[in-house]
């Protein structure tokens, strides 16, 4: 017995070393495989000299649409590009929406991740101010940042660095359906353009039977509350962590909110629904907020007719829109060439690309002209002028549940407006330390 | 016998009685060492590391910052981390109990000589295997908090208000448990079948010629012998309770006003929203500790006499 188990200790020792030597051979080949790509690399030899850049770089994006053989090629062609014009290898990696934050700090904590990935700018402040990502201003020399829409940039720059570039932008606003618009009464032509009117109509819409809106109270305040309070003229908190939520501006945003709901001209779940697709898609509601992407499924399922409004102004005339951009982690093997994928990917060329097949707004107004025969998508690309992309700041995401929270509250009768903004502003406080 | 020979067995130097257990076993120990090495890796040492991580302040990249007790600290005084667990025991009394008692009625169909068992098998098994965010899906269509909700669409039949389901404080937990229920009773319906298989029939023969009703063999015979699977099912359902978090991340974000945020979403929150890893590693500890302290009651209380039968 004893034999027989020295021998199987021996067994699995060989396998350990063969195992570690495969290994090493595989890295070994890799080499070589690389190596092997000097020929290519020769090729565009003197552009490469010239950008100082070689090696290879690893790229995590999320998919963007439904049509995944589009937007391969669509990527295809864009790295391509980058690959001829710098003779670095990218090394394209697409990671699901779900679970994404776990997969980038974890990558990143263990010196694993990617040059480049995308964020969204309720991520992007928070890492930047935690130092996870390079700053781009040292590689941005000579470099068109003029041509890039100033509401898009406001979002991937935090205290006066620039962290990442934009390449889409989105503008919400309201699509009413024009059946119901009808029904009330109303003319297609002239659409709410203040609360005021907003409210005559979700007046008569209530009167008739249907729902004003949807409100997704389970869901980003992005799309809930900050639209109003910025139209109210209020801010949520400043980047000198100034909390003004709770000023006369935010008060009436809550108190607006409120009304809508104890009014029901807001579905009664509206606390914690995420969405109210079957109440709109089967004509019971006037209006939802929505954006490209609601348009195209719009248009794909050809339910009814619908009309697109200008975001709506109390005090300001602003929305919600995000803004998709690239970033580089601050511990890339490869900034230089991180920084210059970066740069292509979001030059005007590379963009039209991407948007053309995403369907979002390209955030270069060089760009812009790809929905020129679209009439609603070019109709949203005008109103990204007006579209916040959320709270820049580094709480912006961790402060978001303890707003909901209190919006909640309110919704449910438990507080007042002035009690609920009250006390989301002292949840804020407590959660910045101040 | 036996007795003697561990007698002899003990009075034996430890490294002697080591060698003589090696020469005995050795194979199985050399199989075993591959598992052993990635249990010590995955399992242990991330355990160690993340109990390292609570006493350090660490922003994912770059060194943790040692800061003793801050985060044991601030956990005692965290409400929101004790309305999480508090919010967490109310889920596991709407889960625990119901799980196992449908799992257990499951099992009694089957088992009672229905024709085409095989098939009710299948179909109460079905919500195991189907995917959760499918079954998310399905019963926020069932529970939406308007007209547009299937149940609140069958309540208006019977002239009930719509409920909010979802939407209600006093509500949403329940009915989270609800979706848990159904996605986890066809597993426990099974452990319960394989028990009730293992039952000797001629007990229930014996109790039959003595005249005994069906509800009484049940409550005599059945329930008892099948302690060992209570207390199996007992311990998982309940560990299943306190990692619950899928529900609530699909169907009500933590809400409504925290009404079904769970230690483990909060925990989540912390770590991956907040990037507050160490305050997680905390929550994570506290949840390792309260799971250990119930498995530990159960074991006494429940697991007893197991052995028995």
């Amino acid at each position: 017995m004893r034999r027989i188990g020295f021998f199987l200790l021996l067994l699995l020792l060989g396998a350990l070393i063969v195992g570690c030597s495969a290994s090493d051979t595989d890295t070994g080949t890799e080499k070589e495989e690389t190596g092997g790509e000097k020929p290519a690399e020769e090729v565009v030899g003197e552009t490469e000299k010239e950008a100082g850049l070689s090696g290879e770089i690893t790229v995590w994006a999320h998919p963007f649409t439904g049509d995944q053989e589009t937007e391969g090629a669509m990527w295809k062609e864009v790295i391509a590009s980058y690959e001829e014009q710098t003779g670095v290898k990218v090394n394209f990696e697409q990671i699901p929406w779900a679970n994404r934050d776990q997969k980038v700090l974890t990558a990143l904590a263990a010196n694993n991740g990617p040059d480049v990935f995308y964020v969204i700018p309720d991520q992007m402040p928070q890492y930047a101010d935690a130092g996870m990502l390079l700053a781009l201003d040292p590689y941005l020399e000579g470099f068109d940042i003029d041509d890039f829409v100033d509401t898009a940039l406001v979002s991937t720059t935090w205290k006066d660095e620039l962290y990442g570039l934009p390449i889409l932008q989105e503008a919400y606003t309201y699509l009413y359906n024009a059946d119901v618009i009808k029904a009330i009464g109303e003319d297609p032509a002239k659409l709410p353009a203040t609360w005021e009117e907003f409210e005559k109509w979700a007046e008569k819409a209530k009167d008739k039977g249907f729902y004003a809106t949807s409100f997704q109270g389970g869901g980003s305040m992005n799309g809930t509350l900050y639209p109003f309070l910025w139209q109210a003229g209020g801010e949520v908190i400043t980047a000198d962590n100034d909390v003004l939520i709770n000023n006369e501006a935010g008060v009436e945003a809550f108190e607006f909110i409120n009304k809508m709901y104890k009014e029901g001209w807001i579905p009664k779940d509206s606390i914690t629904a995420l969405e109210h697709d079957a109440l709109w898609e089967s004509g019971k509601m006037l209006a939802v907020q929505g954006s490209g992407i609601s348009v195209s499924r719009m248009l794909s399922q050809n339910l009814f007719e619908f009309v697109i409004a200008p975001p709506m102004k109390n005090k300001e005339q602003l929305t919600y829109g995000t803004t998709g951009m690239f970033v580089a982690p601050i511990n890339t093997d490869n900034p230089a060439a991180a920084a210059e994928f970066i740069k292509v990917v979001t030059s005007s060329d590379n963009q039209k690309k991407f948007n053309t097949v995403t369907q979002y707004i390209p955030t270069r107004e060089s760009a812009k002209d790809i929905f020129g025969e679209q009439k609603y998508l070019a109709q949203l690309a005008d109103y990204t002028q007006f579209a916040l992309p959320g709270v820049i700041h580094p709480e912006g995401r961790t402060i978001m549940p303890l707003i909901q929270a209190e919006l909640q509250t309110m919704m449910e009768g438990k507080k007042t407006p002035k009690e609920a903004a009250d006390a989301a502003a002292k949840a804020i406080e407590g959660k910045i330390g101040k | 016998m036996s007795k003697a020979v561990t007698s002899k067995k003990s009075k034996l130097p430890l490294g002697e009685r080591v060698k003589r257990e090696w020469n005995r076993n050795a194979i199985v120990y050399i199989f075993l060492i591959p598992v052993l090495v990635h249990f010590i890796i995955f399992q242990i040492y991330p355990f160690a590391l993340s109990f390292y991580l609570t006493f350090m302040d660490w922003k994912v990249i770059g060194d943790p910052e040692f800061v003793g007790l801050k985060h044991w600290k601030y956990f005692l005084t965290d409400t929101l981390a004790w309305k999480a667990i508090w919010n967490t025991v109310k889920f596991s009394v709407y889960y625990i109990v119901p799980t196992m008692a449908l799992g257990l009625l499951l099992a009694l169909i089957i088992n009672s000589g229905v024709k085409s068992a095989g098939f009710f098998k299948g179909i109460f098994f079905l919500p195991v295997v189907t995917s959760f965010v499918i079954i998310a899906g399905i019963w926020g269509w069932l529970f939406r908090g308007t007209e547009a909700g299937m149940i609140n669409y069958l309540l208006s039949f019977v002239g009930i208000e719509p409920q909010l389901f979802l939407s209600d404080s006093s509500q949403a937990l329940a009915v989270l448990a609800g979706l848990s229920i159904f996605k986890v009773a066809g597993s426990t319906m099974i452990y319960y079948f394989a028990g009730l298989q293992s039952i000797d029939r001629q007990l229930y023969e014996a109790a039959r010629i003595d005249g005994a009703s069906s509800f009484k063999i049940f409550w005599t015979i059945t329930f008892p012998l099948l302690k060992p699977i209570h207390f199996f099912v007992a311990i998982t359902t309940t560990i299943g309770s306190f990692q619950i978090f899928d529900s609530a991340y699909l169907l009500t974000g933590g809400g409504p006003n925290y009404a079904t945020t769970t230690i483990v979403y909060y925990l989540y929150e912390q770590g991956f929203t907040s990037l507050n890893l160490s305050y997680a590693a905390v929550l994570s500890y506290v949840l390792f500790f309260i799971i250990l302290v119930i498995s530990l009651i159960q074991r006494k209380y429940l697991g007893q006499e197991s052995n028995n039968y």
